[in-house]
């Protein structure tokens, strides 16, 4: 670490404040601010010139170019007076039509050509996140109370019990901080959105004893793993979302997991108390929309209610009872809505017809996938999972006088499980306890079969397979529907085996 | 391009007048077919076709049987109901024995909620088991399924008791509880002068200005402090010159069991409150950080007199 002169560099137990800059030109500002629009890059300085955050986000101003006056000459924007000017700047480039490189450039090279302070940099990246929800990809984790011996009513309901973790913002940081301050610095944002129920952490990670801010600026190995973790709570629910926060075609490296890792172990400590201590258990569930995590693991009705359930939780199942009307055909009149809003949309598309040729057949098949799949399953409801694994447990259909084969391939299989597979292992491998299960059962082959489905919009393919015909919709299993709701699971008397008491609490 | 507009402008409205008089119609259709004894008439009177009077009798046979479920629904508040699994291998033959909530609230019922049991043990065909429902996560249904619903942990003999009406009751009890404090928080905020939640979520969409709020934009950052502070005086000179100082914000948790008051002179609050919407206890800070005793002191009591408490 080269150390400054005229500053004194020493390990210390702080966080890395708000204010401290990176130059423009380090790697994770370029990236940041290279995925971002026009709009949201304008929103973003806007926001970073508002009285409260102006602290963590100076920029260079006139005032500052006095004391080095000879360097600035070739500086191809000119300093603003004041931050009422720059308001006013960055406003008049809102109303107007432009390209994004134009806002980039000034206030990369302009308006803060002295540095992207880690809170700029914080809410770059979480504007970027909320452009675009797919960006990542989430793992959903439960906080689950560890069950105290002593307390005996852990578990009663009583006027003034609560079941939720309280999450309390500045107690949880001033907790997680001293978790973490002597294995790493870091930079901690904590963010409450307004157009989702959730509260986002994000955490860049700074492998590094010191926490000055030329320490930030070089870039302590050479390896080009993620810095940043991002944390999601919804809002009134156990759970929370993890995520390393990668760019477009990054490796996350075993140094970046391992980092990541140390947050997320020092958390639940963070938000335990005394007497009360949390623990974060898996819950199988990753995807990438935001908006399918909080229809799984979110604060709604709909986390015990998937697939085919979901009629429970929209209020298709039963009317308002006080609602007697039985005579009218509210879903058709429903169904014709939808449509004339669709065509509406595009008013130079063709109108499509709904074919009056439609057979029986058909028809019939498309009731039983609404059946089975209720309102869940459809292509434009933004809630898709991308990867649904399975591994199949029940034992292979008998099939008469050949057991000479059935050995055969009892010896391949196994072959196959501890000879290819390597690097980490899968979710979806058997535990011990798993083989031992299997193995109790006479004579019977069971087969290591994983089946993946991947896709958009896994649930939605398998709604449409059964509406054209592909996939016998009475026939179907249950778990394809995706009523389990995980992403991952082992099936055995096909279902998905369920460990939990009650599912989605 | 206007004429498009316009004619679109005008095909809505059409729409809106076919929905509306389609509305009035089902509304007087299910009038008519509640009219008592209107199926003895319909049975004895004479018909020039059979087909019709089949009909006839289909959606009176509809109707009826939605009045004496909606009669139940309303006077009972927990009803059950069976419907099957479609999952060809679920336990039991797909039998599902579902329970539904209704929870009413100021002379609306506002919203429903299922729980939906299966019998997964062959032998105990009276051992039901949550197997899906629609319960959002800031209620106990775990802690109360453990305890009224319990599974028997040995395979027989030890037949522990579950108590399904004494389950609903309880379940219902802390949804609604849910709602009322859910709707005193709302009322909370009128009595502020704040628009109502429902409101500020409409406003905070169209809103574009910032995505949410920054919660720790202080905690980590000591150098700020002091010129935190220059703005935080600025505001109360001026609060002191207009010598008003009000709540610029009541926010809630999604459970509505914490709430927490804003000041305009940066004078912060949070109240705890019981399931019954009585505050259990509270802290309030001043812009500099003191405990204001006195106030934690006056917040204790029931949660609509609160403003007023403070306020004295």
């Amino acid at each position: 670490m080269p150390a400054i002169p005229g500053k004194i560099t020493a390990p210390n137990y702080g966080n890395i404040p708000h204010s401290h800059r990176l130059p423009v030109t380090h790697r994770e500002v370029v990236r940041a601010f290279g995925k971002l629009s026009r709009t949201s890059l304008i929103t973003l300085a806007q926001q970073w010139l508002q009285k409260k955050n102006r602290d963590f986000c100076k920029p260079y101003l006139l005032g500052d170019q006095d004391k080095n006056a000879e360097e600035e000459d070739d500086a191809p924007y000119e300093p603003a007076e004041s931050y009422e000017e720059l308001q006013e700047i960055y406003k008049e480039l809102l109303s107007r039509k432009g390209g994004r490189r134009e806002v980039m450039d000034r206030i990369l090279e302009g308006d803060w050509r002295t540095g992207i302070s880690m809170y700029q940099l914080a809410t770059a990246e979480i504007q970027h996140l909320l452009d675009h929800p797919q960006a990542l990809r989430w793992t959903a984790k439960r906080m689950a109370k560890i069950p105290n011996n002593r307390v005996v009513k852990d578990m009663e309901v009583t006027n003034d019990s609560e079941h939720l973790p309280r999450f309390q913002a500045q107690t949880f940081m001033t907790n997680l901080a001293k978790e973490l301050s002597p294995l790493m610095k870091a930079h901690y944002l904590i963010t409450k959105l307004k157009t989702l129920p959730i509260t986002i952490l994000r955490v860049y990670i700074h492998d590094s004893p010191y926490s000055s801010e030329a320490s930030l600026a070089t870039d302590s190995n050479s390896s080009d793993g993620a810095k940043a973790v991002f944390f999601i709570w919804p809002n009134g629910s156990p759970y929370i979302y993890v995520s390393l926060a990668t760019h477009l075609g990054q490796v996350v490296g075993d140094e970046g997991r391992h980092l990541r890792d140390v947050v997320l172990q020092a958390i639940p400590k963070a938000f335990s108390r005394p007497s009360s201590r949390y623990q974060l258990t898996p819950t199988n569930f990753t995807a990438r929309s935001l908006s399918a995590l909080l229809a799984y693991r979110g604060p709604g009705k709909s986390n015990a209610a998937a697939g085919g359930w979901s009629i429970f939780a929209d209020h298709s199942f039963s009317q308002n009872a006080l609602d007697f009307v039985a005579t009218g055909k509210l879903s058709e009149a429903k169904g014709t809505s939808v449509d004339a809003v669709a065509q509406k949309a595009g008013p130079g598309r063709p109108k499509r017809h709904i074919d009056a040729t439609e057979t029986q057949e058909v028809k019939r098949r498309k009731a039983v996938a609404a059946g089975r799949f209720g309102s869940s399953g459809k292509a434009n409801d933004g809630q898709g999972i991308e990867r649904f694994e399975v591994r199949i447990d029940d034992p292979f259909p008998p099939q008469s006088n050949s057991t000479q084969q059935q050995q055969d391939a009892t010896g391949a299989s196994a072959e196959t499980s501890r000879g290819k597979r390597k690097g980490r292992p899968s979710l979806l491998d058997r535990s011990a306890e798993d083989i031992q299960e299997i193995e109790e059962l006479d004579n019977a082959w069971v087969p290591d079969v994983r089946v993946t489905f991947s896709g958009s919009h896994v649930f939605a393919g398998v709604r449409e397979l059964v509406e054209q015909g592909v996939v016998d919709g009475e026939q179907m299993p249950g778990w394809m529907t995706g009523e389990a709701g995980v992403t991952i699971g082992a099936i055995k008397n096909g279902r998905i085996r369920s460990k939990g008491a009650v599912p989605g609490v | 391009m206007f004429d498009q507009e316009k004619k679109e402008a005008y095909l809505q409205n059409l729409r809106d007048m076919v929905a509306a008089a389609e509305k009035e119609r089902d509304n007087l259709a299910a009038i008519l077919l509640s009219t008592p004894h209107l199926s003895t008439r319909l049975q004895k009177g004479p018909v020039a076709n059979e087909h019709l009077r089949e009909t006839a009798m289909n959606l009176l046979k509809r109707q009826s049987k939605r009045n004496v479920e909606n009669i139940y629904r309303t006077c009972a508040g927990v009803t059950a109901y069976k419907v099957r699994d479609p999952d060809p291998n679920a336990v039991d033959n797909g039998n599902i024995l579902g329970v539904r909530i209704e929870v009413f609230l100021e002379g609306k019922f506002v919203d429903k909620y299922h729980v939906l049991f299966n019998r997964p043990n062959p032998r105990h065909k009276s051992m039901l088991r949550v197997h899906h429902h629609t319960i959002p996560p800031c209620i106990p249904l775990q802690a109360l399924a453990a305890k009224w619903m319990p599974q028997s942990q040995r395979d027989s003999s030890s037949r522990t008791g579950q108590d399904l009406v004494r389950f609903g009751r309880k379940l219902r009890k802390e949804l609604t509880l849910w709602h009322i404090r859910k709707a005193a928080v709302d009322k909370l905020r009128v009595a502020a002068g704040l628009p109502s939640s429902t409101e500020q979520t409409k406003s905070s969409a169209t809103e574009q200005s910032t995505y949410g709020k920054v919660l720790n934009a202080f905690t980590s950052d000591d150098e700020t402090d002091p010129e935190d502070h220059d703005d935080d005086d600025d505001d109360v000179v001026s609060n002191e010159r207009s010598r008003v100082v009000n709540i610029t914000d009541i926010g809630a948790d999604l459970a509505a069991q914490e709430i927490f008051i804003t000041w305009s002179n940066n004078q912060i609050g949070a109240v705890v409150l019981n399931k019954d919407g009585q505050v259990k206890e509270g802290a309030f800070r001043s812009s500099d950080g003191v405990r204001l005793k006195e106030m934690e002191r006056k917040a204790v009591g029931s949660l609509e007199g609160l403003l007023q408490r403070l306020s004295e």
